[in-house]
């Protein structure tokens, strides 16, 4: 693959995972996801071969007399999943401490969730917010589709501060179906406002997760001796002793955090706090398992 | 504060790195981009106060501790005989006093006083380091360089002698020395402060004070004075000694400590030209005055002896040598008339029975013709002399010759010596002149050593004559006016009594007092004979005249021939025997107080060191290093404790997953 962010064999060994909502979805499509509708007004879709744990019920007699051959019916009322992908390209994306930068962790996240998302016949888009851009790519579950996001994904640069909270609400307000929204950033905003944005999103019937990305210096802030810190989104500098001012800092960090997960919890989204020093296939397996879990038949 | 490495000072200026590391390395930090900026400014904000002064405090720390080791390095030097603040000395005179008094010791196992100060002066000087060290003794007086300080306790100039110390002749001594040596110096005087070696009222004093003040460079005045309380101790000093034919009378004084109490048994070892033998005392109080009769070898013509108690607190002042030559028989003349009064006069010179004792009358129209070359005593019973007779008289006075004067029987304007007689005067019919008052302490009417008084009361007069002049009274009549009178002349006394033994005058020649005054005055003056055999050390006698050389005869103790010069024992000086025993003034415990010491060192600025106490109470001067060692030790530790990282937090931040269950 010519793109550095995705990792082909890291795909195949998530490719029979599924990725799921947790609410039901609204699709044209049949796919694998609930619908919210039931009733007669599902029309027959396809057939398929009958494999060893499907639902009996679902075989299809007349065809097993034409053919001597067992057929599931595919009906209309299993349709598509649409994700978006809502990532963060402020300034402070680029950090980059003591493993690979975030927003280079998020394009891995968001490009082998898009992946796997397309091959198994869902959508995915991508919207990238600063405080001055806001890109979109719609959702599609072409193929060909991928190639253009991952390119966005790999043309990303970035600069300026934070838009992340305008877009989620642009992102509820133009999306019409529910969808599932997966935000990668840092989340580095005033919880408030971004409490308002997730919950515009849960008003709005949409499926959040937050991936919250954090490299792990700016968690440890481990330092031995002073330094100059420039702000990577608006330049500020500031010098500081950082052993002497480390408690002072971890105290601020951790009530940051706490409102950030309860905003999250709040607004029904999933929460994870994540540093780019996690392997990825560890998140994504555990991510796609704990939505496997989730589903009720 | 003094410092034996002062260029290690510079040091200090180590104190100041941590600041400057501190500097440097907030110039020197390094640059990063940084995403969470809002935590860092937030934290910043908050820690600016208690953190800020945590930061000074490790900062002033590691400077203190930096600084308390270039202390440490520099080797301060605190004491309170070099001072604070003294700055480089150049030359230290040292005045020792190594009188008799000096060997008193602090307490038993402790050594002498004069051994501790020596000590603590070459430990103080190995500290001091440099300077010039000379030494004055109150033995020699003379001005000696030392060459280091440990050979100061190896000098014979700082031995023990039994001599008695002239602390103002030694202060002028030390102003002469440094007259003529330039530089800055002090004058250390060690002594136990003895008043007699003081001397705080000698006049002496003025001169020494002004040959300091003339000084280029007023040295520091320094008085270690060596006091407090000594291991118990008697001394013993032999008074007088006085031979007659065959018994030696030596009269003998053993004094206590001040805070003595109770009774003590001592045994007493005398030693007669080698032979030994031993007796118990007992003493009660602090002192006990004795005589002790010695019974000399048949055929002896001169010898030598030692008496001696144990040894105790001060092992110098335990003996008593005596020396003795042949018996001189003991002379008197009475100038008097023919009758009774001059009979009565001359049994009480030589009574019988007192075999070497003899009078010769001289009838006072011969007065002239007195020739008093051996003579002890001459009675006057005759107007005063004058012209040349007055003169042979004043010479034999002068000479340690003892002369009582009684009434003429005639009032004149005749003075001798200043002093005249009334005229006589009678006392109111059935009447008598009493004698009321005497000198029971001092004078030839005072009481016995037992304490048994002279019946002086029954002395009844009708007839007397007052003498008229300037001489100390002894006794008075009821009516105050005095009957007994004393003059002393350099070596001798004149005695003036107011009455004649007869009958038409008074009682005297009942013997009540007639007979013990007189035998008093004739031993004192027969006490000049028997004195050619005794002195002090350091006394003129005691000086080697021209050609003669000085041998030691007695056996007692260990003696240092090196300082026979300075010791008690008995000498052949030439041709002359003598016993020379430490000098009485040592046995005197009396210290010269503040106002003493302000009297005769007024105006020098000097310090007083009082060193009271045992031996081992510590260096006059102290290394102050350790002190600042620990300081250092504490500040360090103390930089240590504040830079102790806090627990971190990491542990309670936010788990990583937190998915609430789904909504429909």
């Amino acid at each position: 693959m010519k793109y550095d962010f995705l990792d082909s064999a890291l795909l195949s060994k998530l490719g029979s995972l599924p990725v799921e909502a947790r609410t039901p979805m609204l699709g044209n499509v049949a796919g694998k996801h609930r619908s919210p509708h039931r009733g007669s007004s599902v029309e027959f879709a396809e057939y398929r071969k009958y494999v060893a744990g499907d639902d009996t019920r679902r075989l299809d007699w007349k065809a097993y007399a034409r053919s001597d051959r067992y057929y599931i019916k595919e009906f209309e009322a299993d349709t598509n999943l649409r994700a978006y992908f809502v990532v963060d390209t402020s300034g402070s994306m680029a950090f980059s401490g003591k493993a690979e930068s975030k927003i280079q962790y998020a394009r891995k996240i968001a490009s082998s969730l898009a992946y796997l998302l397309v091959n198994q016949g869902d959508a995915a888009g991508l919207s990238v917010c600063t405080d001055k851009l806001h890109l979109e790519v719609p959702p599609s579950r072409r193929p060909a589709h991928l190639d253009r996001l991952f390119s966005t994904l790999g043309a990303l640069e970035p600069s300026g501060e934070t838009g992340l909270v305008p877009a989620l609400h642009t992102i509820a307000e133009k999306i019409g179906q529910r969808a599932v929204i997966v935000i990668l950033s840092d989340l580095f905003t005033d919880p408030a406002e971004l409490a308002d944005a997730l919950q515009h999103l849960r008003y709005r019937k949409h499926d959040v997760c937050v991936f919250h990305l954090l490299d792990p210096q700016e968690i440890a802030f481990e330092f031995d001796r002073p330094h100059r810190f420039i702000d990577l989104e608006d330049g500020t500098v500031l010098v500081a002793e950082p052993n002497l001012i480390a408690e002072e800092y971890h105290i601020a960090l951790r009530e940051f955090l706490t409102k950030v997960r309860d905003v999250c919890h709040d607004a029904n989204a999933s929460y994870q706090l994540v540093t780019t020093d996690t392997p990825l296939e560890e998140l994504l397996r555990g991510f796609l398992m704990s939505r496997l879990s989730k589903r009720k038949h | 504060m003094s410092f034996l490495q002062p260029l290690l000072l510079w040091g200090l200026l180590a104190a100041s790195i941590p600041v400057i590391i501190h500097l440097l390395n907030k110039r020197r930090h390094k640059t990063i981009k940084w995403a969470a900026m809002q935590f860092l400014l937030k934290a910043t904000r908050e820690s600016r106060g208690k953190k800020r002064l945590r930061h000074i405090l490790i900062l002033t720390c590691r400077a203190l501790g930096l600084a308390a080791l270039a202390f440490a390095a520099a080797r301060p030097i605190v004491s309170g005989l070099l001072g604070w603040g003294n700055g480089h000395v150049d030359v230290v005179v040292l005045l020792l006093d190594r009188s008799t008094s000096m060997e008193a010791k602090p307490g038993d196992g402790y050594e002498s006083r004069r051994k501790v100060v020596v000590e603590k002066v070459r430990d103080t000087l190995k500290d001091l380091g440099g300077a010039r060290l000379v030494l004055i003794d109150s033995a020699t007086g003379q001005a000696q360089d030392v060459p280091s300080p440990d050979a100061l306790t190896e000098l014979s100039a700082t031995d023990a002698t039994d001599t008695a110390a002239d602390i103002p002749a030694m202060t002028t001594k030390a102003a002469e020395f440094l007259s003529e040596t330039p530089g800055r110096s002090e004058v250390w005087i060690a002594t136990d402060l003895q008043a007699s070696n003081w001397k705080a009222d000698d006049e002496r004093w003025a001169a020494a004070r002004a040959s300091l003040a003339a000084l280029p460079q007023k040295p520091s005045i320094r008085i270690l004075g060596l006091t407090g309380a000594t291991a118990p101790n008697a001394s013993l000093r032999l008074v007088s000694t006085q031979r007659s034919g065959d018994q030696l009378m030596l009269d003998l004084e053993i004094t206590r400590a001040e805070d003595a109490r109770g009774t003590a048994n001592l045994p007493l070892t005398v030693n007669l030209n080698g032979s030994r033998s031993t007796e118990g005392l007992t003493i009660s109080g602090q002192s006990l005055r004795f005589q002790k009769r010695i019974t000399l070898p048949a055929g002896s013509e001169t010898g030598h002896g030692w008496l001696s108690i144990p040894a105790d607190g001060n092992e110098r002042d335990n003996a008593a040598f005596f020396a003795y030559g042949p018996t001189r028989p003991i002379k008197s003349i009475v100038v008097a008339a023919s009758g009774e009064a001059g009979g009565y006069l001359q049994l009480s010179a030589a009574p019988p029975g007192f075999g070497n004792q003899s009078v010769t009358r001289l009838d006072p129209a011969k007065a002239a013709t007195l020739a008093t070359s051996d003579t002890a005593f001459v009675v006057w019973a005759a107007p005063l002399p004058t012209g040349a007779t007055a003169d042979v008289l004043q010479a034999f006075l002068s000479s340690g010759g003892q002369v009582l004067f009684v009434p003429p029987g005639q009032g004149a304007e005749t003075t001798f010596l200043g002093l005249k007689w009334s005229a006589p005067s009678e006392a109111a019919a059935g009447k008598f002149f009493i004698l009321k008052d005497w000198n029971h302490e001092d004078g030839p009417l005072r009481d016995g050593l037992d304490g048994t008084q002279l019946p002086a009361e029954r002395l009844r007069a009708i007839k007397r004559q007052i003498p008229i002049g300037d001489a100390a009274p002894l006794a008075r009549w009821d009516d105050a006016e005095p009957f007994l009178v004393r003059r002393i002349v350099e070596r001798g006394t004149a005695w003036f009594a107011g009455s004649l033994p007869d009958y038409t005058w008074s009682n005297l020649g009942d013997a009540d007092v007639l007979l013990p005054m007189v035998q008093r005055l004739v031993m004192i003056g027969a006490d000049r004979f028997d004195a050619s055999y005794l002195s002090a050390v350091g006394s003129e006698d005691s000086r080697l005249l021209p050609g003669e050389t000085r041998t030691r005869l007695d056996d007692y103790g260990s003696p240092d021939p090196a300082n026979a010069a300075y010791e008690a024992g008995v000498f052949r000086l030439g041709d002359r025997l003598l016993a020379l025993n430490h000098p009485a003034s040592e046995d005197t415990p009396e210290i010269v107080g503040k106002d003493g010491l302000d009297t005769s060192l007024n105006g020098t600025g000097y310090t007083l060191f009082e060193q009271a106490g045992k031996a081992s109470d510590g260096a006059v001067s102290k290394d102050a290093w350790r002190a600042f060692l620990i300081a250092m030790l504490f500040f360090l530790i103390s930089e240590a404790v504040l830079c102790l990282p806090k627990k971190t937090t990491e542990s309670s931040l936010p788990t990583r997953q937190g998915n609430p269950q789904p909504a429909i």
